[in-house]
């Protein structure tokens, strides 16, 4: 056994032998069987904060662009991260945080929600996206608008729709609360609140969610059980019909293509940002990881199920001037295909990534 | 970087005087420059007469403007030596330590000190009117560069290199805005200033500072004066590239100055 091996080894059984004693004195203290789940919940909590957050890049994977070596991960810069993420004073009104449209259960995506919903009930253009695997992300948004990750969290803060907020503002909310002064300090090394310290704290959060860890992860590191017949039919037709714009192993080439879902498109999509009249009506091509946790589907969530995207690029695709070449005609897929290849889609869910509870709101 | 350089460049000038300037003005890093630094001096005006935010002018084209905001970002400077060769001042990706945002609003903003030269004379200055693409890119910045400071785009990634903002009744938009910002990558541009009468000299004991001119009216002239009817909100990179084009022509070094430093602790 590994230095490293008995140093787990003896944690894990620091942390058993701690929870029996906290429960027995749980137990022996208060009788109360309802401060019992609330006790555990608390041992959870702290059990798992000793998992110290980190950002290591899965087997076979890709470098990624997000360099960490300039935001080196911390416990103390994460849990900062953490607490931003999931705090309403971001948002004008209180009201919204970044929690608010990118829940947990749902690969951080926003659960039945078309297009984003923010502060004074407000809509969005478009459908709040999944957040993991964000550090190999080369541009964010669904028109590639923002190129960093570090700055990304300033687009919702500002939107009128979203958080409604300034950046300038926000520093000086949280300058004014002892406890993220306490926070920031312990993060950064030294007293003192910027927007650079900020949004490096809530990338070391929200950079280090990787997940990786579905039954499709497990079949291709070499457990052929991991999947079942059906399952493995529908990832033959996909890499046969789908992963050439959704590339493994992260499920997407990060290209921003049309596919064809209008005629006739609303939003210009890449266009706004290039102004390049080819790049009109083109969305990021978005990585399938938790694809059947993040309904609804599509930029403007128009698509409530899976066979519902399936059967869009089988029967209606939409001819367009810059309708990716590849879909035109859509692409054929009787109904077993169909099926098989939905039921694949849904071997793409991280449970472990989406219960991971270092990135859940922390009980304070 | 510069002390690869500086070998190559100090072998094409054959002086060995140069080599010792050259040596202490660059060596060392973290010694006390052995000059006061250059001082630059922005003199913003209107056509020949002071610029002031909230007063009424003429556009070259003939429509009225009042500008409610002026901010610009100055970055990337570096001096010309008499030789022709370069003084660049080392940078610090981690710093924004060589970036100005000049701010009409608070003039105190269009004087500041130019990063610590080498003795010597120098013949001319050159600076980046926005900041370079690497920085653009580069995530969460301090100083200057905190988007904080209402100069950095959010719905899309990128600094705002120069911005205008003002009405005009010529602009259809609400209560007459008129909004021209100029940013994200590609869209810096590079102004060159010679010292035409006389070098700038970079001694101990002495305070040099450019004075230089910013005309304001020359944004909206040029061969094509700028019409606010037809352009008077820009605010993404793709459109801005004529505006772009524009800011180059808006400096003009009007003087040097030499006086003795003040005697430094």
């Amino acid at each position: 056994m590994s230095v490293r091996g008995i140093v787990a080894g003896v944690r894990v059984w620091i942390a058993g032998a701690l929870v029996a004693a906290l429960l027995v004195a749980v137990l022996a203290g208060t009788g109360a069987r309802a401060s019992i789940g609330n006790a555990r919940d608390r041992l959870i909590e702290t059990v798992e904060s000793w998992r110290a957050p980190s950002f290591a890049v899965p087997a076979g994977w890709p470098k990624p662009v997000y360099d960490f070596s300039g935001n080196p991960v911390t416990r103390a810069g994460f849990a900062l991260g953490r607490r931003l993420f999931y705090d309403p004073q971001l948002s004008r009104d209180g009201s919204t945080s970044c929690a608010s449209c990118h829940q947990q259960f749902a690969a951080f995506a926003h659960y039945d929600h078309p297009v984003s919903h923010g502060i004074r009930n407000q809509n969005g253009t478009r459908n709040a996206p999944g957040l993991f695997n964000l550090a190999w992300q080369p541009a964010l948004m669904w028109d590639g608008s923002v190129h960093h990750l570090e700055v990304q969290p300033l687009a919702p803060i500002s939107n009128p729709v979203e958080m409604d907020e300034s950046i300038e503002h926000v520093v000086a909310k949280l300058s004014a609360d002892d406890t993220y002064k306490k926070d920031f300090a312990a993060a950064f090394g030294s007293p003192g609140i910027d927007s650079q310290r900020l949004l490096k704290a809530m990338t070391q959060f929200v950079g280090t969610m990787v997940s990786a860890g579905s039954r499709y992860d497990r079949y291709t590191r070499g457990e052929p059980d991991a999947l079942t017949a059906t399952e493995r039919d529908g990832l033959a037709l996909f890499r046969a019909r789908c992963a050439s714009c959704h590339a493994e192993p992260l499920l997407t080439d990060f290209s921003y293509r049309n596919n064809g879902l209008d005629a006739a498109p609303r939003d210009r999509g890449r266009e706004t940002v290039t102004a390049k009249e080819g790049d009109f009506a083109r969305f990021r091509v978005p990585s399938l990881r938790n694809v059947a946790l993040t309904p609804p589907y599509m930029h403007d969530g128009r698509y409530d199920t899976l066979e519902q995207v399936v059967d869009h690029y089988a029967d209606t695709v939409q001819p367009s001037p810059t309708l990716d070449p590849q879909l035109a005609g859509g692409v054929t897929l009787d109904a077993a295909q169909r099926a098989a290849l939905v039921a694949f889609l849904k071997s793409l869910s991280d449970e472990r990534f989406v219960h991971d509870r270092r990135y859940a709101e922390a009980r304070r | 970087m510069h002390a690869l350089s500086f070998p190559v460049r100090l072998a094409a000038a054959g002086s060995l005087a140069m080599a010792a300037v050259l040596l202490a003005g660059c060596g060392g890093g973290g010694s006390a420059p052995a000059a006061p630094a250059p001082v630059l001096e922005l003199d913003q005006v209107w056509a020949g007469k002071p610029f002031a935010l909230n007063e009424a002018v003429t556009t070259p084209a003939g429509e009225e403007f009042t500008a409610t905001r002026l901010r610009y970002y100055l970055s990337g400077f570096r001096l010309r030596r008499a030789d022709g060769t370069w003084f660049e001042p080392k940078t610090d990706a981690q710093s924004s330590e060589g970036y100005v945002l000049v701010d009409a609003a608070e003039p105190a903003s269009a004087k500041f000190a130019l990063p610590a030269a080498p003795v010597g004379e120098y013949s001319g200055l050159e600076f980046r009117v926005g900041v370079d693409d690497p920085r653009n890119n580069a995530g969460a910045q301090t100083g200057a560069l905190d988007p904080a400071k209402g100069m950095f785009w959010t719905w899309t990634t990128g600094y705002i290199h120069f911005k205008l903002e003002g009405r005009s009744p010529a602009s259809p938009e609400p209560e007459q805005r008129v909004t021209l910002h100029v940013g994200g990558d590609g869209l810096s541009r590079t102004v060159y200033l010679l010292f035409a009468t006389k070098p700038l000299k970079v001694a101990e004991g002495l305070q040099p500072t450019i004075h230089v001119v910013v005309d304001v009216a020359s944004f909206f002239g040029g061969e094509v004066p700028l019409k606010l009817a037809d352009t008077h909100t820009v605010m993404d990179g793709p459109h801005a590239v004529p505006l772009a084009d524009r800011y180059v022509g808006l400096f003009r070094v009007d003087h040097l100055h030499h006086e003795p430093a003040a005697a430094r602790p």
